[in-house]
């Protein structure tokens, strides 16, 4: 199956409405859902999520603590934080208005 | 306050730095092993699950290494990691270490200690209030043409005068003697002094017949009024009248060129002499008014000049003040000598950061198989620069920090051997402007003199070092070549300060070697004032003078003397003459003679030759023929063609009858105002035929066969014992007179001399360092000549030549910078040329004799090279 490589500049976007979506997450879940709900369209290169997170982690648009997974397990859960969730909303009206811009300039005659 | 939050948590990161790479190392692999179970599940094979979950993950080292660096902390890791490094290399090799600190410190220390005389006496800004709108008239001015100025400029906003005078404090366990400011009004509010206590003299007091007010300094305050707080309104005995306080000044406070400790009025203490128009005897200062320039105020003085000299023809004819900014007055004369020494001190560096360069290059060399592993290893050209560049800046600043404690021990070198004129030199101390220097220095030391070797690092070629594991690379031939350069200019950049040290010795033995035109042995001088009060007539002086001398000259051993200013005892008095048949001069443009009154066997006690005529005798006194003794330079000037004897002179501008004197004798030149200053034609005069009363001042010249312990303190008791109330000061031997005119001299001379001692050493480290290495280097290459039948002598012969040539390079370019360079200094030379060929070539011959020494060590360690030892030594 083909497999497209996200657009530039959403990864951000993509981690941030997934965490948004369901609270607390480690990165392999992350990645995993953001396959799983793009029907494996999109598919990260796994490794990138990681200097991303840190990035934000940086941003303080999520912060990181260790729990236990389902299967008993060390792992780092993120979840988002009051400025990541603001830094969410600017990211989708940035991606309206490109996505709109986009499909203007495609749909014109 | 985001940014704020945001460095808190790199902050935080880079202190859990280790905790930070196990959780991300632990949440990669928690990754890889959850995506691997999931292949597991889909049925692939252990190996072929892990492959597809690494290949799904990407570069996982790649990776971690990014998200270490989204933090921002690679360059403090780096660095970090190199500081560890360089200092883990230099802990290995201590012997390098310390030499190479040793080396800077003192390079930095020297200089340090120089910036910080240059920063206390040239940089700080004068204690005074906008110190920068601070002039100084250079010629001194009587008090009614000050106020002629304070009413007609336009360019001063301020402007008063001083002139400092002994007077004799009673209230101290003995009389002392105090310096005392006659001032005007405007002169504390011109330097913009605030009283601690009380308050300073008002316009309305500073007039003749005025209330006899005092301020006093701290100083005083507290030696003589027990720092009581309620000073002012005491009242003190100074000059035989009673003086009320008024105002203490604060500790901070001193006049800018000489030293007062109380203060009064000139028109209240001396209306008379305050009132002469042409007795130009007190220092002004002025303050430009804002926004008017040196210039503008120059021209405003000269114009006022020119009014004056028209309204006063008889007395101020020759008029022409000219105006100096304060500062440049104050420092005018230290600052050629401390440039010069900073430029010494300067050299000084570079010897030593060539030394240090030096060093750092054969170090350089020595590591570079390891460095050309690191490159191999894929270390890029500017981390291993940064390396290099690290460990030399690890060295400069450890360096510079050693330095500052030689510094300090220098200065305090410097404060002991301080001339007279670097009186400022008191207010020196490590400011910041001390510490910015000592770190800037050294931070550009460690760079510009860790460069080369970086380079050489760099620049070193991988494939071929790892070829070669021997020792011709090009880039050890490159660094020996610029380690032969460096030598080179260590040498001529000593031979220089050699030279110029050389010079100022030379110079110095000539000044000392110059006659005074007395003999100084066993002479002491003192100083005494008669009071006004009781010796204000010119006979009650002549009486106390002639009892005192009979007194004195009683005692056993003892001759003694007195004469108004004793020769370099700072003061001077000249007068106009007129010689009697000579065509008249204009009023006020008569030719100028030093004036000194004597009284004793002046000449004779100074062992000053009489030339021709006869000397002073005890006949020549009040009632009796006028009579004058003149020195050679007198007699040169006005009296060449003619026989002195019998010529007679007057003082211009006396009233009434003309007063003749008759040359009766003619007296060898005295240095009166300093060895290196030329003798001024000079007029002697017997005190008891003086009439001028307002010389009430004396110093006695007492020749001792042997010095005895007790005399001073017995002439002392002889002086109190005809007037107790007199107060004795300025207690000097003659001897020690003439060492504080050579002071200036000998701090140039023994600091310059030090110095390149100092360069002499450096630069021969420098060559005992290069060809120590180059024969440690061509040890092989001996052993095979040695092998072939070279004999000791070739082998000396080889390395010594190699050594020569460096010499002969360095001492000839040394010359040719010392030619261009030694003009500089002229100024602080006496009667040597700047390119004096013998200091020149005796200092070229010392330099080649120590260099080649220090050539020849490592040439005989050549000479023994063992052919077999060398051979194997691979």
């Amino acid at each position: 199956m083909h497999r497209d490589e996200i657009p530039p500049g959403t990864l951000y976007l993509l981690i941030l409405r997934t965490l948004a979506r369901s609270g607390e997450m480690h990165g392999y879940e992350i990645a995993s859902s953001i396959q799983q709900i793009s029907e494996d369209v999109l598919r990260v290169e796994e490794g990138s999520l990681y200097p991303a997170l840190q990035r934000m982690l940086i941003k303080g648009w999520v912060t990181a603590k260790w729990g236990t997974t389902a299967g008993n397990r060390r792992a780092r859960y993120y979840q988002l934080t009051a400025a990541g969730r603001k830094q969410l909303a600017v990211e989708m009206s940035q991606f309206d208005r490109v996505i709109g811009a986009i499909t203007r300039v495609i749909e014109a005659v | 306050m985001d940014w704020l939050r945001e460095l808190a948590r790199r902050l935080s990161m880079l202190m859990h730095r280790r905790q930070f790479d196990a959780d991300l190392e632990e949440e990669v692999r928690l990754h890889l092993e959850l995506r691997q179970e999931e292949r597991l599940e889909s049925g692939m094979t252990a190996n072929e699950a892990r492959a597809a979950a690494r290949r799904r993950f990407g570069n996982a080292t790649y990776l971690k290494e990014e998200s270490r660096i989204a933090w921002g902390w690679e360059w403090f890791e780096n660095l970090a990691q190199d500081v560890h490094h360089g200092a883990r290399m230099l802990r290995k090799s201590p012997g390098f270490t310390a030499v190479a600190i040793l080396t800077l410190a003192l390079g930095i220390g020297a200089n340090t200690a120089i910036f910080s005389v240059i920063n206390g006496v040239l940089l700080s800004p004068l204690p005074y209030k906008n110190p920068k709108q601070l002039v100084v008239i250079k010629e001194n001015d009587s008090l009614p043409n000050v106020m002629d100025i304070q009413r007609q400029t336009r360019a001063f906003s301020q402007g008063g005068g001083i002139n400092v005078e002994k007077m004799d404090y009673i209230g101290a366990t003995e009389p002392v003697q105090v310096r005392v400011g006659l001032i005007d009004e405007g002169f504390l509010e011109t330097l913009g002094v605030q009283p601690m206590l009380g308050r300073i003299i008002s316009s309305g007091e500073d007039v003749q017949g005025g209330p006899r007010l005092a301020m006093v300094s701290n100083h005083f305050w507290q030696n003589y009024l027990g720092s009581d707080p309620h000073a002012a309104g005491n009242t003190i005995q100074l000059g035989g009248n009673s003086y009320t306080v008024i105002g203490v000044m604060p500790a901070s406070f001193a006049l800018p060129a000489e030293h007062a400790d109380v203060f009064v009025s000139l028109m209240v203490r001396d209306p008379g002499a305050g009132a002469e128009r042409d007795l130009h005897f007190m220092h002004t200062y002025w303050r430009l008014k804002a926004g008017v320039t040196l210039a503008q105020a120059q021209a405003d003085m000269a114009a006022i000049d020119r009014r004056l000299a028209e309204q006063y023809p008889a007395e101020e004819k020759e008029r022409k003040s000219q105006l100096v900014p304060l500062h440049e007055w104050l420092v005018g004369d230290v600052r050629a000598a401390l440039l010069v020494l900073f430029g010494a001190v300067g050299l000084v560096l570079l010897i030593a950061c060539a030394n240090f360069a030096s060093l750092l290059m054969m170090r350089a060399v020595a590591e570079r198989q390891e460095l050309v592993i690191r490159a191999a290893l894929g270390a890029g050209r500017g981390r291993l620069v940064r390396k290099t560049l690290t460990q030399s800046l690890l060295l400069s600043v450890f360096g510079g920090a050693a330095g500052l404690l030689f510094a300090k021990w220098g200065t305090s070198l410097l404060l002991a051997l301080r001339p007279e004129e670097l009186a400022r030199l008191s207010g020196i101390h490590m400011d910041t402007r001390v510490l910015l220097f000592v770190l800037v220095i050294s931070v550009l030391t460690g760079i510009v003199f860790g460069m080369a070797p970086a380079w050489i690092a760099a620049r070193s070629d991988v494939a071929e070092a790892l070829k070669k594991s021997g020792r011709s690379t090009t880039a050890s031939t490159m660094g020996h070549n610029i380690r032969k350069i460096l030598v080179t200019s260590e040498l001529a950049v000593a031979l220089v300060l050699l030279v110029g040290a050389g010079l100022l010795i030379k110079g110095f033995s000539r000044l000392r070697s110059m006659n005074p035109g007395f003999n100084s042995a066993n002479v002491m001088t003192m100083y005494l004032q008669l009071p006004t009060t009781r010796y204000g007539e010119i006979p009650k002086q002549t009486q106390f003078r002639r009892e005192l001398l009979t007194r004195l000259n009683s005692l056993p051993g003892v001759q003694v003397a007195m004469v108004t200013d004793i020769p370099l005892g700072g003061n001077y008095v000249g007068h106009r003459f007129v010689i009697d048949g000579r065509s008249p001069v204009a009023v006020g443009g008569e030719p100028k003679v030093q004036t000194l009154s004597v009284m004793g066997d002046y000449f004779h006690v100074m062992q000053i030759p009489l030339r021709v005529g006869r000397d002073f005798t005890p006949l020549d006194r009040e009632e009796q023929p006028l009579v004058a003794v003149v020195n050679e330079e007198m007699v040169r000037e006005f009296l060449p063609h003619e026989n002195p004897i019998g010529v007679r002179i007057r003082w211009a501008g006396d009233t009434g009858p003309p007063q003749w004197m008759t040359v009766i004798g003619v007296v060898a030149d005295v240095k009166h105002s300093g060895l290196n200053q030329p003798t001024d034609p000079a007029v002697y005069t017997p005190f008891s035929q003086s009439d001028e009363a307002w010389r009430r001042f004396m110093t006695l010249a007492i020749r001792a066969r042997d010095a005895a312990p007790g005399l001073v303190e017995e002439v002392k008791k002889q002086i109190w014992s005809v007037d107790s109330q007199i107060p004795v000061s300025d207690v000097h031997a003659m001897d020690e007179l003439i060492a504080v005119s050579l002071a200036q001299q000998r701090f140039n001379m023994l600091l310059l001399g030090l110095f390149a001692v100092l360069a002499l050493i450096l630069a021969a480290v420098g060559i005992y360092g290069a060809m120590a290495y180059a024969v440690n280097q061509r040890t092989h290459e001996i052993g095979i000549r040695t092998a072939l039948g070279a004999q000791r002598r070739d082998v000396l012969r080889l390395v010594m030549r190699d050594g020569a040539k460096i010499v002969l390079f360095g001492i000839a370019s040394g010359i040719a910078g010392a030619l261009a360079l030694t003009r500089l200094m002229a100024s602080l030379l006496f009667e040597v040329k700047p390119t004096d060929p013998a200091t020149f070539a005796g200092v070229a011959i010392l330099l080649a004799l120590v260099a080649l020494a220090a050539c020849y060590i490592p040439a005989r360690r050549a000479m023994r090279v063992d052919p077999m030892v060398a051979l194997r030594y691979e």
